[in-house]
């Protein structure tokens, strides 16, 4: 009796020391925590959380099930899933402008990792603006976003090509400092016959196209004499996109539409990134994931060749106060922060908030992020001054002089005096969904361009109304970075 | 038990109101939002503005459009599928070799969701990397732009429309032509009529009834096309594919704009009644005609 006794206290100590061995290999511990996170579609993005996601699962146990929606239908599947208040999701990835929708149902982060050195490693432009609501801040930037420009460097080092170029336009064949010189070069290298044509961009009705749009037009709109009045005026909230600015802006759009592929009016930014990627293309705008493929030659044809810079800007920028274009002495760089980066927030209604703060962490840390950010199709584009620091970082896809390009575009980019924030705005969809529409009749020739523009600000101030001129011009003031207006 | 023993109350009236309630309050909830002003993004406490959806609506370029887009597909589409097969039927009716083969392969994209059917379709239109424009390049001729421009994308939408409905007119049709009594046409050989005068003689007309109903159910489902065009085209280029459930689905669920959402509804379902009673006034005659 005494042996069976002692036989099982010898058990149960065995299995108490394991039990608790376990447990200290999970810090903290969430075995049994399942965290469900909506994501796009993958890889972008989506890869980008299953890897935070199996480094989350190594330190703590947890598990995290990452559920992907297409691009088009993310928000309302998200915006269902907030205003009904379930819990469907104890996370969600999301586009910085769609965050004045959903702060009322999300929990705030918390104070704790509002500090310390990962915390300072946040560019500024996402720590102190983009993550910003009303002073609070709700969600976490896991990638950073700016437009930058993307070139092949075989072509534009080639001293033939260097010298019918110049014979051609009387100037040197270099990364274009104006959207003139841009247009000049895609003109140049507009060979259907040879396969290559001048330059890609989104055009494609739901693929992303507004932002390149909004990426030429911010060269005209973004005034530093009147900060923050690039889409509404800031003192009145009326409607700005149909002023000379844009329609220039939109003018040069549809006219780089015209230097692309065929069917470039089809394109969405994964055709953007094919084409840079297999050649087609002399140059292109667009987010960091283009340079990353392009240079990773298990996905490119270029890979060696892929030249990164800030993009065009103008000595000439409209004042939505005087009407008239204002001159600046040099060529400002405007570079535009199209869609600001995915951000990752935890709802209210979530049952495992503690846990799912945690997981936001662990993938945005600067190991995890920095991993992700080097990763051709993460959808992770630098936005911690870690990650484009460390040029060693990226000596596994680019070269050098590769990599000395792509990460001093993006420090640049962001960093840049006059870069052009995104529009945030309750009700965002509403005021994108016409810009769309408009922009599609305008580069199929259905339209003029002031016409397209002329029908997007009557609409917009329609809406502006609807939802309230006065709460949106605090949202829009908030969201500029501009103080509010008594 | 008595017709009129008072308990049948006690078995009906439940069984009635449950109905009632499932399928009538929605409706009612549903009408009531389109007197309203009401957002869920950003959230606006709803405000009653009484006809103001419906006029908005009718002024509103986007929804006529979306009528005229939905009214293209539906009308050209159910024609060509009732043409095609109702003579498909007719061939498989007359007993061909391999009859069999052709009836279940001809039946397997009526099989397929609308989702996969407009993927595929999207893929073989793609206008970079087709293979319809592969084969078109092979004769030196130029890329056409399948989903590119407003004309040819409507074309698209509505020859996948055609090719993944026509077997359910196949199938409808084949049953109606096995149905029909064999001696009219005995009669009608005796009297040396050709194949043709049989056809418009006898076939045409003893199949109208079931035709009528085909073309019927057929011309309600494609006003509510929605999913094919959602993923071959997202109602663009612009607006030029949009259908009246697309428009209906972008306010509702993009834009969340309930009230207006809802008075789209009711619109929608006064057009697709209105197009159904004139088809039937119109058929009516013919109709009776058989009886």
């Amino acid at each position: 009796m005494l042996r069976r006794t002692f036989l099982m206290l010898t058990t149960s100590l065995a299995m108490a020391c394991a039990a608790s061995q376990a447990n200290a290999a999970c810090s903290p511990d969430y075995s049994g925590v399942t965290l469900t996170v909506a994501s796009q579609t993958g890889p972008y993005i989506a890869s980008a959380l299953k890897l935070g996601a199996d480094e989350w699962s190594k330190k703590t146990c947890g598990k995290v099930n990452v559920v992907e929606f297409p691009w088009s239908e993310l928000y309302p599947k998200i915006a269902t899933s907030l205003t009904a208040s379930d819990a469907t999701f104890d996370l969600v990835s999301f586009a910085p402008a769609w965050l004045p929708d959903f702060v009322p149902y999300l929990s705030e982060m918390p104070k704790e990792m509002q500090s310390g050195k990962d915390w300072d490693d946040i560019e500024p432009a996402y720590r102190e603006r983009l993550m910003v609501w009303e002073g609070k801040i709700y969600s976490q930037s896991m990638d950073g976003d700016v437009h930058t420009y993307t070139y092949r460097t075989d072509l534009f080092s080639d001293p033939k090509e260097k010298d019918a170029f110049k014979a051609k336009y009387g100037y040197d064949l270099v990364p274009p400092k104006t959207w003139k010189q841009y247009l000049d070069i895609a003109e140049f290298f507009q060979r259907p016959d040879k396969g290559l044509w001048g330059t890609a961009e989104a055009f494609r009705r739901g693929g992303q196209q507004f932002w390149f749009f909004f990426s030429h037009a911010a060269a005209y709109t973004n005034n530093p004499n009147y900060p923050g009045a690039m889409f509404f005026d800031p003192e009145t909230m009326d409607a700005q996109i149909n002023n000379p600015g844009w329609v220039k802006g939109l003018e040069e759009y549809i006219r780089a539409s015209k230097l692309g592929p065929p069917n470039a009016l089809n394109f969405s930014f994964g055709e953007v990134n094919a084409a840079v990627a297999g050649g087609q293309v002399a140059e292109s705008i667009g987010w960091g994931d283009t340079g990353v493929i392009a240079a990773d030659p298990k996905q490119s044809k270029i890979s060696g060749k892929v030249g990164s810079a800030i993009l065009p800007g103008s000595d000439e920028i409209w004042n939505a106060k005087t009407k008239k274009w204002d001159k600046f002495e040099k060529i400002l760089p405007t570079p535009f922060m199209a869609f600001g980066g995915w951000q990752i927030a935890v709802p209210k209604a979530g049952k495992n908030q503690k846990a799912a703060w945690d997981f936001v962490k662990t993938l945005t840390s600067p190991e995890v992020s920095g991993q992700a950010a080097i990763t051709g199709g993460s959808g992770v584009n630098p936005y911690r001054k870690s990650h484009t620091a460390n040029l060693q970082l990226w000596s596994k896809n680019f070269s050098p002089e590769e990599a000395k390009e792509y990460l001093g575009a993006q420090a640049d980019s962001i960093n840049a005096k006059n870069v052009a924030l995104d529009m945030r705005l309750p009700g965002y969809f509403s005021y994108t969904e016409v810009v769309e529409i408009e922009l599609g009749k305008a580069l199929a020739g259905q339209t003029t361009p002031q016409a397209a523009l002329d029908t997007v600000a009557k609409e917009w101030n329609r809406l502006t109304d609807e939802f309230g001129r006065a709460k949106q011009l605090a949202a829009y003031r908030a969201a500029m970075g501009l103080p509010p207006k008594n | 038990m008595m017709r009129n023993d008072p308990i049948k109350h006690v078995f009906i009236w439940p069984a009635v109101l449950v109905v009632l309630a499932i399928s009538i309050f929605p409706l009612i909830y549903s009408f009531t939002t389109s007197f309203l002003s009401y957002r869920l993004i950003p959230p606006i406490p709803p405000r009653v503005v009484w006809f103001g959806n419906y006029t908005t609506l009718l002024q509103e370029p986007r929804f006529w459009n979306a009528i005229l887009t939905t009214t293209l597909i539906a009308f050209i589409a159910v024609g060509l599928q009732y043409m095609i097969g109702f003579g498909v039927a007719l061939a498989l009716n007359a007993r061909v070799p391999g009859e069999r083969l052709f009836r279940v392969a001809l039946l397997l994209p009526m099989l397929l969701a609308p989702v996969a059917v407009a993927l595929v379709a999207r893929m073989i239109f793609n206008p970079t990397m087709g293979p319809l424009n592969q084969f078109l390049s092979m004769f030196g001729l130029a890329n056409l732009p399948f989903l590119t421009n407003g004309h040819w994308a409507l074309g698209c939408i509505i020859a996948v429309e055609i090719w993944q409905w026509t077997p359910f007119v196949i199938l409808m049709m084949l049953a109606g032509l096995q149905t029909l009594p064999e001696d009219v046409y005995e009669a009608a050989e005796l009297e040396n009529a050709s194949a043709w005068q049989q056809f418009w003689g006898i076939t045409f007309p003893m199949m109208l009834p079931i035709s009528a109903a085909v073309v019927f159910i057929r011309l309600i489902e494609s006003y509510k096309i929605m999913d094919t065009v959602f993923v071959m085209t997202g109602g663009g280029p612009g607006v030029d594919t949009e259908t009246l459930t697309l428009f209906a689905y972008q306010e509702g669920f993009k834009k969340f704009n309930l009230g207006y959402t809802s008075a789209l509804s009711f619109l929608f379902l006064i057009a697709i009644t209105i197009i159904g009673v004139t088809y039937l006034a119109l058929l009516r005659p013919h109709l009776e005609k058989r009886r």
